[in-house]
């Protein structure tokens, strides 16, 4: 569903963030990327929905390259491409409704969206996501009143919001305690599984990678440098991926 | 990495430049001080001192003689406020040579002000100068309240005055806000120069001040309340555009990301992502600002843009203290009433 051939990505300062990055991720997939900070994995992430421009190399998305769309169409490709990320990045004073409402935008007219339309079958729509992740009964509060916890779920709703066929995660549960960071976790696992969404999730913790990817990519210095599954990273590939001083630490 | 290692000695060298003009400046300005003031004014007694140009001209040779030389030492006010002169954890700067001269500038300073606004304590205690002052202050305070009406419907107009100004520059301050925002059009070079010319332009009719404006409009519209709110509107979109995008520069790029990834179109993501942000801080700052210009309405009344200040004008022109006395407490009540609402109206919107 997705292939990304040869991706390059230099940024405007002269740095070469990502190297002949290449790798496929088939529908309904749960994949996660893993690397030190600073290895590439925010710019991945940012050039498959595009908020970063590509320097090189192909993004096909059911078969269509976006790394050259432009206006209507770069909407709707993301449109398609759901979000999340670290600093969960809600609207500030708007409530969780509103928040997850927003998701709908690419849908919603202009006009009908400064004046805040929306229509009867978009809030049912809304409330069934913010049931979806738990959030019931919340949906009037002020989204940036809640809990790190409780606004990444608002974020997932938003995203679901858009009917994606791809949710991409970057670092979803970086700011969150280990309690809160599974209980994210189970959601996102939620949506791939039950309503078929691919993951692509950015991941810190090597334990949370082993309990819920399908498959892992790591980076390193902007280049791939494994592809395989969370079983198969032994000793020897942490060293390599984290470096050789690196320990791993669980989270439970 | 980008060069800066290759500038460290250029970089040296400009500051050493900086430090020499500024040392010349001071000593110019120390050398033309001490004789005009301590040596013609104090030492000589000269009531009215000549001028002539060569004056300042030996003073500035006078003061590269001297940077010339001092630049070696470590009496050099340039070397010490550019930081070519090192100051040790265990030492105090106000206690380096340099400091010395800083003192100097000071006082010089202080005692040409003394008798450039020719304080004369003497004609502040005169009997004449006090029983002048009994006067005003009686009559200040025996207010003639049969113009109290007057004065009300004056200051009414004062106050719309100033907010129809406010008002009218908002929604103009709020789009222009966008394009003076570096972060939202930093993007390519035709948004950037637009960027450049609205920030010139902005720094340049703010730095006029609103009386100006206001002298200069009541010529052109004629004397009237028309004039100060031109004069105030000029000066509000300005001052108003100029917070309102550095409000702007301030958000939180987060939900513009995630509004953007969701599809939306730039209305929209400024709509969502941008707004919500600056709401608050935008009316806050409003009301601020209303607030000030009741206050500088009653200024621009003075030089013709209607208003009480216009009354106060008449009146004073006339020494008619009673009602001068009038129109000051209703002045002072409106200040007071208006700074408290508006400080009441931020507290409650933070
Ligand atoms: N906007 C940017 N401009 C220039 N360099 C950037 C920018 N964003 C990230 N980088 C650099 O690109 C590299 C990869 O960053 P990032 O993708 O954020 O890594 P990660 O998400 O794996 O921590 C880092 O060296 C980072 O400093
Ligand atoms: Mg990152």
């Amino acid at each position: 569903m997705l292939e990304i051939k040869n991706l390059n990505k230099v940024y405007p300062n002269g740095l070469h963030a990502l190297k002949n990055v290449s790798f496929n991720v088939p529908q309904g997939e749960f994949l996660v990327v893993i690397g030190l900070s600073g290895s590439g994995k925010s710019t991945m992430l940012r050039c498959v929905n595009r908020l970063h421009d590509v320097s090189g190399g192909e993004i096909l998305f059911n078969g269509v390259d976006t790394t050259k769309l432009k206006g209507k169409a770069l909407r709707e490709m993301r449109a398609n491409i759901g979000m999340i990320f670290q600093h969960f990045n809600l609207i500030p004073r708007k409530t969780v409704l509103q928040n997850v409402l927003s998701g709908n935008l690419s849908r919603t007219g202009i006009f009908k969206s400064i004046l805040g339309m929306y229509t009867k079958e978009d809030k049912e729509r809304a409330m069934k996501y913010i049931e979806i992740v738990g959030l019931k009964g919340k949906e009037k509060n002020r989204a940036d009143a809640l809990s790190g916890g409780q606004q990444q779920r608002v974020a997932i709703a938003r995203a679901l919001m858009q009917n994606p066929k791809i949710l991409l995660a970057d670092e979803p549960v970086a700011s969150l305690d280990p309690a809160t960071s599974h209980s994210v976790m189970q959601y996102l696992k939620k949506v791939n599984e039950e309503l078929g969404v691919t993951v692509i999730c950015n991941l810190h913790f090597l334990s949370l990678v082993r309990q819920y990817a399908h498959r892992v990519v790591a980076l390193k210095g902007g280049v791939l440098i494994y592809e395989g599954k969370p079983s198969e990273i032994n000793e020897q590939w942490f060293k390599t991926i984290y470096g050789e001083d690196a320990v791993e630490v669980t989270i439970n | 990495m980008s060069g800066q290692n290759y500038k460290a000695p250029e970089h040296i060298a400009i500051t050493y430049t900086k430090s020499f003009v500024l040392d010349v400046l001071t000593w110019a300005y120390i050398a033309l001080v001490s004789y005009k003031i301590i040596w013609q004014k104090i030492v000589l007694k000269e009531r009215y001192p000549d001028f002539f140009w060569s004056q300042p001209l030996y003073s500035f040779y006078i003061g590269l003689a001297l940077a010339f030389i001092l630049i070696f030492t470590n009496f050099s006010l340039g070397k010490g406020l550019f930081g070519i002169i090192k100051t040790k954890d265990d030492e105090v700067a106000t206690k380096k040579p340099f400091a010395y001269i800083g003192y100097l500038v000071i006082l010089l300073t202080f005692i040409t002000s003394y008798y450039v606004s020719q304080i004369s304590l003497k004609e502040f205690f005169s009997p004449q100068g006090l029983e002048g002052a009994q006067r005003i202050f009686t009559a200040l305070f025996n207010p003639n309240w049969a113009i109290f009406e007057e004065g009300l419907f004056a200051a009414v107009e004062t106050i719309y005055m100033a907010f129809i100004a406010t008002a009218v520059a908002i929604p103009v301050a709020f789009v222009l806000g966008f394009f003076a925002a570096r972060n939202l059009m930093n993007g390519n070079k035709v948004t950037f120069t637009i960027y450049n010319l609205l920030r010139a332009c902005f720094n340049i009719s703010r730095s006029i001040e609103p009386l100006v404006w206001a002298i200069i409009f009541s010529v052109w519209v004629g004397i009237g309340p028309f004039a100060g709110m031109l004069a105030l509107f000029i000066h509000s979109v300005a001052s108003l555009t100029k917070q309102y995008s550095e409000q702007i520069e301030s958000i939180d790029d987060g939900p513009i990301e995630a509004i953007t990834a969701t599809g939306a179109h730039p209305i929209q993501i400024v709509w969502y992502g941008v707004v919500p942000q600056i709401v608050l801080p935008y009316l806050s700052y409003t009301i601020y600002r209303w607030d000030i210009y009741v206050r500088m309405a009653t200024i621009i009344g003075l030089v013709g843009g209607g208003g009480i200040g216009n009354l106060l004008m008449q009146y004073q022109g006339q020494a008619r203290w009673n009602e001068v006395g009038m129109l000051v407490i209703i002045i002072a009540a409106i200040v007071w009433a208006m700074d408290w609402a508006s400080s009441r109206i931020r507290e409650a919107i933070k």
